[in-house]
């Protein structure tokens, strides 16, 4: 059939190379959304079974982790080489753990250890008692600085590689995190990856009414990083996103998302930040996300 | 005489020529914690990270996790004042960072209570897999910077502003948790710690004038080794613990775990500053607290005088 084809001008090769590349990114998304999807039915069964844990915060990052775990990062057995992940914003960690779940990093037995006594999935990241924790977390503002580190260090090694740092909006109040983000803009720190998860909710309500952040892409350049911002539930935009990123010097994403987004049009619990969802608002929210898994997304 | 911070600072050099995965992160105190020689000579090797403890800790946690072993100084006071951050990124990470506090105690002086690591133990005690070091002479500092280098445990050395002689001879071997005799006496042990020790052992030497002779112990590193303290206490009738940190959480605590579960327990005291510490000469403030030689001395005299015989 080949050869039957008329040859092709160069603009039409162009087009049809971006429309082939279009169609596997599509694909690619599409295989995202739908393990993200799995990821909330998974964090929300762990959640509900222990009877505690951040759901809201959970389900605001979600796309990010999945975007990170099934896409982006190069996580080797042996975790000296490869990506590192740190979730500064540690209480969200039924969300990584989630994704180790699907992604089959750990046995899906686990689902229900949630918070338990003597459990490797404790309530906030501790890195003595899994392994697939790069760095413990859990009082917030304190992953970047380590990330920072971690990034220094495999600059120092030669070795090219990223390391990836999930924060909160309303983590970005303490004041560790702007002596990281003022320490690595100043040093042009390479590898190094900052994402915003900025819901716009903390503990006591909106980011806005407690302590406002206030042009927080200005203050980022202004700091030295490469900013970008993008939708972070779509994992198209956040793939693109994480590509166009600085390789020479620390980028920040900020990704806008809304806490306890289950999916395009559902929200668990008003985006509340730690409330648990009743028996009947999670079964719902199962039905929700079955369907949704259903419908192919 | 030197102090050992400055055995420290040469040490140091010294041992990252032969360990290159030594690295220093700063936080503005190069020249006061002794790390400067080190930055002049492995510039790659040093992380500036300005007056910023809890980014700089969190950076050394990091370095650490990548293989390096970083030694992140400044004052003893400022450094563990980021218990939080110690807390959870070099504790609860498990990250072989060497915490180094300098001016220990109240040789800091005229700057204050503001500057003087007087609670530093009392905090890097609760954390379990720190270990405290805190050498009292030349010979022990470079072998504790040593020991240190080649370790991977999260660690605390606190280290002297002021002055300190040999108590050690040249063949002492430091090993961890286990306090050595310097002076061998009678009736009552004196247990002391960095730069205490050479005051207790002065203090050893006016008493004998008066004839008591204790014994004198350093204690330089925690936790402490259960049985050599046991053995220790166990062969007097007194215990006297000095210690330039704050009366509770230090050393008294530690020591006071052991000794006072004896079954025939001796009587316990404990020489400490009781409260915030003020402005003022160091040798002054020594005085005034009772931990000079004098000072020393007249408690060790006192616990045996009131003792039942």
């Amino acid at each position: 059939m080949r050869g039957e084809r008329t040859v092709a001008g160069p603009a039409e090769r162009t087009d049809a190379a971006r429309a082939e590349r279009a169609d596997v990114a599509g694909a690619d998304a599409a295989r995202i959304a739908r393990l993200s999807t799995r990821c909330r039915l998974v964090l929300l069964e762990m959640i509900h079974r222990a009877g505690s844990g951040h759901a809201g915060s959970s389900l605001s990052c979600t796309d990010i982790i999945g975007v990170l775990k099934f896409d982006q990062m190069d996580r080797r057995a042996d975790r000296s080489t490869g990506d590192v992940f740190v979730l500064s914003k540690g209480h969200a960690v039924p969300a990584w753990y989630a994704a180790l779940i699907v992604d089959g990093d750990l046995p899906a037995e686990e689902v229900g250890t949630l918070r338990a006594l003597d459990s490797r999935l404790q309530g906030h990241p501790d890195r003595t008692r899994l392994g697939l924790v790069d760095v413990s977390t859990g009082a917030l503002g304190q992953g970047l600085s380590v990330a920072v580190g971690r990034a220094l260090a495999r600059r120092l090694h030669g070795r090219d590689s990223t390391v990836y740092c999930l924060l909160g909006d309303g983590e970005c109040q303490e004041g560790q995190v702007w002596e990281a983000f003022l320490y690595a803009g100043a040093h042009r720190v390479p590898g190094l990856v900052a994402i915003i998860d900025h819901n716009g909710g903390q503990s006591d309500g909106a980011v806005a009414d407690i302590l406002p952040l206030y042009s927080l892409p200005e203050k980022l350049r202004a700091f030295g990083w490469h900013v970008d911002e993008v939708d972070g539930h779509d994992h198209g935009a956040l793939r693109d996103v994480l590509r166009r990123r600085d390789r020479d010097r620390p980028s920040v994403i900020i990704a806008h998302t809304r806490k306890g987004r289950l999916g395009p049009d559902r929200v668990l619990l008003g985006g509340s930040h730690s409330d648990l969802p009743s028996a009947a608002e999670y079964a719902a929210a199962v039905d929700y996300l079955e369907t949704l898994l259903e419908q192919g997304s | 005489m030197s102090s050992t911070r400055d055995w420290f600072g040469t040490a140091l050099v010294e041992i990252a020529r032969e360990y290159d995965h030594v690295v220093v992160v700063n936080c503005d105190l190069a020249k006061a914690t002794r790390t400067l020689p080190f930055k002049e000579e492995f510039p790659d090797r040093f992380f500036e990270c300005g007056i910023a403890e809890a980014n700089a800790i969190g950076v050394a946690a990091g370095l650490a996790q990548e293989g390096f072993r970083p030694f992140v100084a400044s004052f003893g006071h400022f450094l563990t004042g980021k218990f939080l951050e110690i807390f959870q990124t070099v504790g609860l990470n498990d990250a072989g960072v060497v915490l180094v506090g300098t001016h220990a105690g109240l040789a800091i002086g005229r700057d204050g209570p503001t500057q003087m690591g007087l609670r530093d133990l009392a905090l890097m005690r609760t954390l379990p897999n720190v270990g405290v070091f805190q050498p009292a002479d030349g010979v022990e500092t470079w072998q504790m910077t040593a020991h240190l280098a080649t370790d991977r445990r999260p660690s605390y050395l606190r280290l002297c502003r002021q002055s300190l002689p040999e108590v050690h001879a040249d063949g002492y071997r430091f090993r961890f948790g286990i306090p050595h005799v310097v002076r061998a006496g009678a009736d009552v042990v004196v247990f002391a710690m960095g730069g205490t020790v050479p005051v207790a052992v002065e203090a050893a030497d006016r008493l004998a004038a008066r004839g008591i002779a204790p014994t004198v112990v350093n204690v330089s590193s925690l936790p402490v080794d259960r049985a050599t303290v046991e053995r220790l206490a166990g062969g007097h009738r007194q215990v006297l613990v000095v210690e330039d940190h704050y009366a509770v959480g230090g050393l008294a605590d530690e020591l006071g775990r052991i000794v006072l579960g004896l079954p025939d327990r001796p009587r316990y005291d404990v020489l400490a500053v009781p409260d915030y510490g003020q402005a003022g000469p160091p040798e002054d403030l020594y005085r005034r607290y009772r931990l000079d030689a004098p000072g020393i001395a007249d408690r060790v005299a006192a616990l045996l005088q009131d003792a039942p015989r």
